[in-house]
């Protein structure tokens, strides 16, 4: 099918500029400024931008197992909804993926239900205990691309370095959750003066920047790719920008809710479980430092790290919630919002932070640019139209944002798929 | 009182000091064995004119009446309902009201529901051998069937009218006035 | 006037609710003293006692508040051990509001979470304990205990000693006393004073003998030996060396010093035996007066003027 994007601002992580854009049989054909010709269908974006499709390097979609709280169908509709045309999903499932077999599943649902790509990432351990690695061979094969234990630490230092040592010969990322669990057990809420008036069990910045340092050592010293999991802390920036002058192997990523909350809102919230997450929310100066971090370029990535919970679980009292946020669909927003409305970053960085580097840092060809010869994956977005946050508006099956009833700016108004429009605001 | 003005005055110091005499003399008339006899006063100023009263019946008789403070506020039967929550006051019986006869004094007899909830408390201290109930003022309306033995004034209002003792020791002068809405 | 739904937190209250509700409380002593302990103020509501950790003195102390204020008390007690993921809390909850509670008086174990409780009930909650945050009637006793004996709450020198970290009398008496300017101290082992607790506006000790210098009053807290096999201090020898109140210790503070315990005492870890007999009157005085503020506390909750 032939589309024709007409009168478009084209954003790409180096470029703005006015252009329309030609797509055909799954590609972008042309890019440039007044094309003619007729197309199947036509789409007029002026005034609107265009982005290269967002792609999420971590994603929960709670499949399988959970099937209650998202399904791959769900999943995809919410990524689509956010303007992402491809998501990694993370490994902590039941049973988890950390085989060929379930590797080539998950590949074949998502290509069932023919939405947007889902690339399953691996577990880097056996059942994600933190014992043996998996066959990352295998996985490899079957079109693994990261693997990672996300929702726990590799806690023995030998066994990841073993893990970074092996995952080189397949040319595996690993995306790291950094967290030491001696030190934040128990914990449910950052340390602070909020935990300690509320004599709550507190999760210090240094168990997540204390194992930030020691994944770092351990990739230089062996040489190996690695991403770090939803940096949250002030701490590890100063580690991960110190190291980064060094070893260019490393990448890592955060999440909106640490650019956008503290744990001042958890206490505003009244301690409602929709705030509980983990890493936890911190304090002022890490939310500062994290937006300072994506505007130098610090951190490479915005990945959501969409967390599904039913609402009867998210509706206990916050030391039982379990912790976890959606985030698919308000990612971009959140973004606009709060990052590139106050002048923090452009929309140049969304596109390299949403898009360019997460295409880069896994290895996905064709992707992350809007450019002739590129896979026609597309987010178009209206940046002056504002949207509320409602149940009845979002496609994921659980509704545990902290943002619910939030105004924000910046709506996706299609998001297109190998040429195919797999969602359209209307 | 918000709200409201001054109207008329129905009840000079004179007055209030003549009428209190009588009262004793009548409670005294009624029971002669004044040691059968034990006076409660109704907070707040049914504690005052109670004090009195025990006064004038010590320079009547000689005798040495005992007297009680009853805060009836726990008792009240509209403790939910809209209006500011009322300030709990100090009850003191220091004395068994058992087989006593006891006098009951308030300012002013209305609906008589401030009443009723001073009896039901009185019964939960002791069985006196009689209650006898003592105002200064009685002006009508009432909503319960509930009457006064010895009434100082029985003063006739509007309902929309209303009536205050003003005592010195709390309110620097004697006087009974009924009180008018005012047009502020 | 009373303006308050529930009574979770002494940090939500003004000095003012404070000072009410010991105004109340006076009375209904005067009430325990009288042949019927009874007032029917609460006739015809129904309080429900949900306890999710054991307690028996907190636990008949509200239920003969809310008897002598002739209330129908239904007693629950589940233990925390059979709450899997904390669906029976909020299920237990929603079962009870097919009775109409008028008041629950509530202990849990998770600190913070009255609120929860509030979405799916209409009763008024009262806070019984809820995890390490507050146990409001607690230190509204302990107040009024020491309003009692000194006279007032203005200006004194307290100092609060112990395992103040997981201790919910601890913060629940800070916010109190301070609303009363009086200066509050805090002493324990570095490993169980919480982070920047300073913020909270107390002076930090780690040492019992400096602390207790021309101190008014002391509130002796609660060791448990969990805390000793998480590794928070090596050994009761050592904590009793370093925190524990002996009659040579009790002579920095000022003379007639008040002191005091929630209860119960450990004797010869926190306090030393040889100090009963000061202790002694304290401990009575306590319960009779924690039974007068419940009192209180249940009335305010349970008269409180219906919305237009």
């Amino acid at each position: 099918m032939k589309i024709l994007i007409k009168g478009a601002k084209v954003v790409n992580n180096d470029d703005i500029f006015d252009a329309d854009i030609l797509i055909n049989n799954g590609k972008i054909i042309k890019v440039e400024k007044s094309i003619s010709g007729r197309a199947d269908k036509e789409i007029d974006a002026c005034g609107k931008h265009v982005f290269p499709g967002f792609i999420d390097i971590h994603t929960h979609l709670r499949t399988p197992g959970r099937e209650d709280e998202e399904d791959f169908l769900s999943g995809s509709k919410a990524a689509a909804h956010g303007g992402f045309t491809a998501v990694c999903c993370m490994p902590n499932t039941t049973p988890c993926v950390d085989n060929e077999g379930l590797i080539r599943w998950v590949i074949e649902e998502s290509k069932k239900i023919g939405l947007i790509d889902i690339y399953p990432i691996g577990a880097i351990t056996k059942n994600r205990k933190g014992e043996e690695l998996s066959e990352y061979g295998a996985m490899a094969k079957a079109g693994c691309l990261a693997l990672s234990d996300d929702g726990d630490s590799v806690e023995n230092g030998s066994l990841l370095r073993k893990a970074l040592e092996y995952a080189k010969m397949f040319n595996l990322l690993i995306i790291s959750h950094c967290e030491d669990k001696s030190l934040s057990a128990g914990g449910f809420i950052r340390e602070s003066f909020i935990s300690s008036k509320y004599g709550m069990r507190p999760v210090s910045d240094i168990s997540e920047s204390a194992i930030v340092y020691r994944d770092i050592a351990l990739a230089r010293y062996v040489d190996a790719r690695l991403h770090l999991a939803h940096i949250s802390s002030k701490k590890s920036i100063e580690i991960i920008s110190e190291a980064k002058k060094t070893f260019s192997k490393l990448s890592c990523e955060t999440a909106p809710h640490y650019f956008t909350l503290t744990v001042e809102d958890i206490e505003k919230s009244k301690f409602h479980g929709n705030f509980r997450v983990n890493p936890p929310l911190g304090e002022k100066h890490d939310l500062e430092a994290i937006r300072k971090a994506l505007k130098e370029g610090t951190i490479d990535c915005i990945a959501t790290d969409h967390a599904p919970h039913s609402t009867a679980e998210k509706e206990l009292p916050f030391e039982q919630a379990p912790p976890g946020l959606i985030g698919l669909e308000t990612a971009f927003s959140l973004t606009y919002t709060h990052l590139v409305e106050n002048g923090i970053m452009d929309l140049k960085n969304i596109a390299e932070k949403l898009s360019f580097n997460p295409a880069r840092i896994l290895g996905l060809k064709e992707r992350g640019r809007v450019e002739e010869g590129a896979l026609a994956d597309i987010t178009i977005v209206d940046l002056e139209k504002e949207w509320v946050v409602e149940t009845k508006k979002l496609f994921s099956k659980s509704n545990n944002t902290p943002f619910m009833g939030k105004r924000l700016k910046g709506t996706v108004e299609y998001t297109i798929h190998r040429g195919r429009i797999v969602y359209k605001n209307v | 009182m918000e709200g409201f003005k001054d109207k008329t005055r129905v009840l000079s110091p004179q007055d209030i000091k003549r009428v209190l005499y009588r009262l004793a003399h009548q409670i005294l008339e009624k029971t002669p064995d004044s040691n059968k006899l034990a006076l409660l006063g109704i907070q707040t100023r049914g504690v005052f004119l109670a004090r009195r009263i025990k006064a004038i019946i010590k320079e009547i008789e000689g005798t040495d009446v005992p007297l009680g403070i009853l805060d009836i506020t726990l008792y009240r039967d509209d403790l939910t309902a809209i209006g500011p929550s009322p300030l709990v006051k100090e009850t003191k019986i220091n004395f068994s009201i058992d087989n006593k006869v006891v006098v009951l004094i308030d300012d002013v007899l209305f609906t008589g529901r401030t009443i009723r909830a001073a009896l039901d408390e009185i019964m939960d201290f002791g069985r006196p051998q009689k209650v006898e109930l003592v105002v200064l003022v009685d002006r009508g309306y009432r909503e319960l069937p509930i009457r006064a033995d010895f009434v100082g004034k029985n003063i006739p209002t509007a309902q929309t009218e209303h009536v205050e003792v003003r005592l010195e020791e709390i309110d620097k002068k004697d006087e009974v006035v009924i009180l008018e809405k005012s047009n502020k | 006037m009373w303006d308050k739904k529930h009574i979770i937190a002494i940090k939500e209250l003004e000095r003012r609710h404070i000072e009410a509700i010991f105004n109340l409380a006076r009375n209904f002593k005067e009430l325990s003293q009288r042949e019927i302990k009874k007032t029917p103020a609460l006739r015809g509501k129904t309080v429900v006692n949900l306890f999710f950790e054991n307690s028996t003195r907190t636990r008949t102390s509200f239920e003969l508040a809310a008897k002598r204020l002739s209330a129908d008390v239904l007693n629950f007690s589940a233990s925390m051990s059979s709450l899997s993921k904390g669906e029976s809390i909020v299920d237990t909850i929603k079962n009870l509001e097919s009775y109409h509670p008028d008041i629950i008086v509530a202990r849990v174990g998770f600190s913070a979470s009255m609120r929860t409780f509030m979405r799916y009930t209409d009763a008024s909650i009262i806070n019984a304990g809820d995890g390490a945050n507050e146990h409001p009637t607690q230190a509204l006793l302990d107040m009024f205990t020491v309003e009692e004996a000194k006279g007032t709450l203005e200006n004194l020198k307290v100092l609060i000693v112990g395992d103040i970290r997981h201790s919910r009398v601890a913060r629940s008496n800070i916010f109190g006393f301070q609303k009363f300017s009086s200066s509050i101290r805090v002493c324990g082992p570095t490993t169980l004073v919480p982070y920047e607790f300073h913020k909270i506006g107390v002076e930090v000790f780690d040492d019992l003998d400096k602390a207790l210098d021309d101190v008014d009053v002391i509130i002796m807290l609660r060791i448990q030996r969990e805390r000793q096999e998480s590794s928070f201090f090596p050994s009761l020898r050592e904590y009793v060396e370093r925190f524990s109140l002996t009659p040579g210790r009790i002579k920095k503070a000022k003379k007639g010093c008040l002191i005091m315990h929630p209860g119960p005492i450990n004797w010869d870890i926190e306090i030393s035996s040889a100090l009963k007999e000061r202790l002694h009157p304290f401990i009575l005085h306590q319960a009779g007066n924690g039974l007068a503020v419940r009192m209180a506390v249940l009335y305010l909750a349970g008269t409180r003027r219906k919305e237009l």
